[in-house]
């Protein structure tokens, strides 16, 4: 075969390929709000009462335990990663124990959810005697995100130039300073949208919530020691128990919600990442 | 000065958490599974049979499944995650990457119990259509997979043909080489250790892949080669058994989150091993 | 302080500086009069800019580094352990290569370094960005625009913001580390200019390549090479600019002055 018409042939199936690719995305999007749609925008479903054995339940307390869980596990896990991220990119000089630390953090970015999840209901179920609430979800998925969080973080801190360091070190800045007001805040941008990423891991994690969490509740969680249900969970436990007679309607709703929660993490975090850039630009 | 050095330590403890928490899990899932080994015993534990009801805690079947389940994702999975690389970074007009490349993005945060749910209520009558079986079973479970694989493939794919030198490409080009002989000749073999790197990542996330996998693969203890006949992988037996487990029971559960996390712990050092490979 | 320390702000002795195993310095010696302009010229990697980053101690950011030997300001020795580095940077400013205004405004820039000794007060800071823009001679280009960001200024005015902003913090010593190579002619000329009006005030320090531009501006100029690659670099001479440029002692001197090698 001459070589332009194998490079025909191979553009053609690079294209076909690109096309199932997104042809996937597109299927599944197009089947959760074909499936859903109608029934997540009804209030009664969205922020209605749960029903345990009959039909025509909301998931009001769910989609409250999902946004809780991502707030809390957030307020954990953006100091802890960002600092961590602040450590190796900033502080650390690299040597054995970076080396170490990096080694421990891939490691951890394989460990599968259902280990994490197990891990954390020995932790906090067993060991601690709690019950289970959305501070334990909170901490396991803290850890279950260091990895994937801190690398994206270090990312954007990387990306600083030098010469900013150097400036603000040459005028009398310590480092802890330079990297408090020239670093971070030049960082801010691409760390806001490294979040996306753990911000739907937490939105769609249920091994660990079905473990940790809770999968059922019928009053919205207060406290982040209450039980509670994210919705991710709350499906899977719906469907895998059939207990209630409209369960499809309930998984399909649900479905939909999750995904336009989603997309409102990527448009909220887009938009938020857009107005530090131009906040930093504008001075202040 | 003072201040400085106390900030250091506490930035360098969340960093050190990494390794605080690598060890907990350890040490409570080996802990928690030793009564397993001591009671159980390996053998009894590697066995074929399952059958907690009458002592027998063989995970053989679910081994297997775990194993058959990720090389059929990969097999769909990892062609599809290359092939969406090189188009998305050598073959796309740049408007056609963005969109690829933000729809991968949306695909990697869309919950696995959502893609679970369509694997159950579309693809399993779908097989069990064609195949007259149920539909339950390693086939469904590796489309299932691919299709969570994918992201994790397309994305680090993607990132190692962009950091390859341009100069690589040029010289290609200027030889007079097609864009697919340059692909295949000069590309794909200059990313080989990362694109490797980043199928041995997808493959992670196909062993550790639990609710998805649970809801359509079948759920059955029973050791088949047989891809449309149920069976179960060890993540969908740890997340069906877990709640209600006691005893020797739950120790064996243990004793096979202690087989995933030494099959992650496998995948992290093959990825060491072929990364110094390149640096050597 | 005897009286060659009131005379020569900043002293260099028997200095030597290593990255890890490789020396980059070999046995510097080099004073620096007050007031004055003094140059370091020389082909690159002869390590003039190593040499003038060990005057605030900014190879103290990178890791491995270490020197031996002495270097006082007013005669005080500043190689020292526990010695405050912090306030020396701030007695001995650096203008750099490439100009690295931070991404704030033109004002946000300029206070950077007062506030963090500190100074809230607005009016306080207001005064000082206007004395300080105009010791740089920007203040009439950018008074109505203080809250732009400073990165949309052009190349040269970046520069001159990087000045200012080093004044804001009164330094004693100004480093000038190659700071026209990356600006236009124009901007290059007012750069000049402006460092001929800060020598009645200031001890300068300029690395440059630009031969021209040593002679132009500098009232002292010292010459350092490496010999064979890989070797540390050394002063082969240091004098008065004028006789350096007309009638230098080494022929190595005259050799890189007038364009055999290098």
């Amino acid at each position: 075969m001459d070589a332009r018409k194998a490079d025909r042939i191979a553009t053609a199936v690079f294209w076909a390929i690109g096309i199932i690719a997104l042809g996937i995305l597109a299927f599944i999007v197009i089947e959760i709000f074909a499936r859903g749609l109608i029934t997540a925008v009804k209030p009664s479903f969205f922020a209605g009462k749960p029903q345990a054995l009959k039909e025509g339940g909301g998931v009001g307390p769910m989609v409250v335990s999902t946004i809780y869980l991502v707030v809390l596990t957030m307020l954990i896990s953006f100091p802890i990663s960002v600092g961590a991220a602040i450590y190796l990119a900033e502080f650390a000089r690299e040597g054995r124990f970076t080396r170490f630390i990096r080694f421990c953090l891939d490691s951890l970015g394989t460990v599968p959810s259902i280990v994490f999840a197990i891990f954390g209901m020995t932790l906090f179920l067993f060991y601690l005697n709690w019950r289970t609430c959305l501070l334990a979800g909170a901490i396991t998925m803290a850890l279950l995100n260091l990895p994937v969080f801190l690398r994206s973080a270090e990312e954007a801190l990387r990306q600083v130039p030098l010469t900013y360091r150097e400036a603000s070190m040459s005028l009398g800045a310590d480092r802890w300073t330079t990297v408090k007001k020239i670093v971070l805040p030049t960082a801010m941008p691409g760390i806001i949208t490294g979040t996306i990423l753990p911000l739907g891991r937490i939105m769609g994690e249920s091994a660990v919530v079905i473990f940790t969490v809770g999968v059922f509740v019928r009053a919205i969680p207060l406290s982040p020691f209450d039980p509670a249900a994210p919705l991710a969970g709350y499906i899977w436990y719906v469907q895998s128990e059939a207990v209630v007679p409209d369960y499809r309607t309930i998984v399909n709703g649900g479905a939909a919600i999750l995904l336009i929660l989603l997309f409102l993490i990527n448009f909220g975090t887009r938009r938020l990442s857009a107005y530090y850039s131009k906040k930093k630009s504008l001075g202040g | 000065m003072a201040r400085e050095k106390y900030i250091k330590m506490l930035l360098m403890a969340c960093a050190s958490l990494s390794f605080l928490a690598i060890l907990l899990i350890f040490l409570f899932i080996f802990q928690e599974s030793l009564p397993a080994i001591t009671r159980i015993g390996i053998p009894n534990l590697f066995s074929a049979a399952w059958n907690p009801d009458k002592g027998q805690y063989g995970m053989l079947a679910f081994l297997i499944g775990t194993l058959l389940s990720t090389l059929g994702g990969l097999l769909i999975g990892a062609p599809l995650g290359i092939g969406t690389a090189v188009f998305l970074d050598q073959v796309a007009p740049s408007r056609m990457a963005n969109v690829i490349r933000r729809g991968v993005e949306l695909l990697a945060g869309i919950p696995s119990v959502v893609i679970g749910w369509f694997g159950l209520i579309i693809l399993v009558p779908f097989i069990a259509r064609i195949t007259g079986s149920a539909g339950y079973g390693i086939a469904a479970a590796s489309v299932v997979l691919a299709v969570m694989v994918l992201p994790t493939i397309t994305a680090l794919g993607a990132e190692t043909l962009r950091s390859l030198p341009p100069e690589l490409k040029e010289a290609s080009v200027a030889m007079g080489a097609t864009r697919w002989q340059t692909i295949r000749k000069v590309l794909l073999p200059a990313g080989k250790e990362g694109i490797l790197v980043a199928v041995v990542l997808g493959m992670g996330r196909a062993i550790g892949e639990t609710m998805a996998v649970q809801m359509v693969v079948g759920n059955s203890s029973q050791l088949t080669l047989n891809p449309f006949q149920p069976t179960g992988t060890l993540t969908s037996n740890l997340v069906t058994n877990m709640g209600e487990a006691v005893g020797n029971f739950r120790a064996a559960l243990f004793a096979q989150a202690l087989v995933l996390l030494i099959l992650s712990m496998i995948l992290i050092v093959s990825i060491r091993f072929i990364t110094r490979k390149k640096e050597a | 302080m005897d009286n060659d320390d009131n005379e020569h702000k900043l002293r260099v002795k028997n200095l030597n500086m290593y990255y890890g195993d490789f020396k980059a310095l070999d046995d510097i010696s080099l004073d620096f009069a007050s007031r004055h302009i003094t140059a370091l010229i020389g082909p690159s990697g002869c390590g003039k800019s190593t040499l003038v980053r060990c005057l605030n101690r900014m190879n103290d950011l990178i890791d491995g580094s270490r020197v031996e030997g002495g270097i006082t300001l007013d005669g005080e020795n500043i190689l020292g352990a526990g010695y405050d580095v912090i306030s020396l940077r701030r007695r001995v400013g650096m203008v750099f290569q490439r100009p690295n205004p931070f991404p704030k405004s033109i004002y946000e820039n300029v206070v950077y370094g007062p506030r963090l000794v500190g100074i809230k007060d607005k009016e306080r800071l207001d005064s000082i960005v206007e004395d300080s823009l105009k010791k740089a001679a920007l203040w009439d280009e950018v008074k109505k625009i203080l809250n732009r960001s400073g990165q949309s200024l052009s190349g040269g005015q970046q520069q001159r913001l990087c000045i200012a902003r080093v004044m804001a913090v009164q330094p004693e010593v100004i480093l000038f580390d190659e700071p026209c190579s990356a600006i236009d002619p124009i901007s290059t000329q007012k750069i000049e200019d402006l460092m001929a009006e800060l020598k009645k005030n200031y001890t300068m320090v300029i690395v440059t390549h630009n031969m021209q531009q040593a002679a132009r501006v500098s009232d002292y100029t010292a010459f350092m090479l490496v010999e064979e690659q890989g070797d540390p670099g050394k002063i082969v001479e240091f004098g008065d600019t004028n006789t350096m440029f007309t009638n230098p002692s080494d022929q190595r001197t005259e050799n890189y002055i007038t364009g055999r090698f290098g």
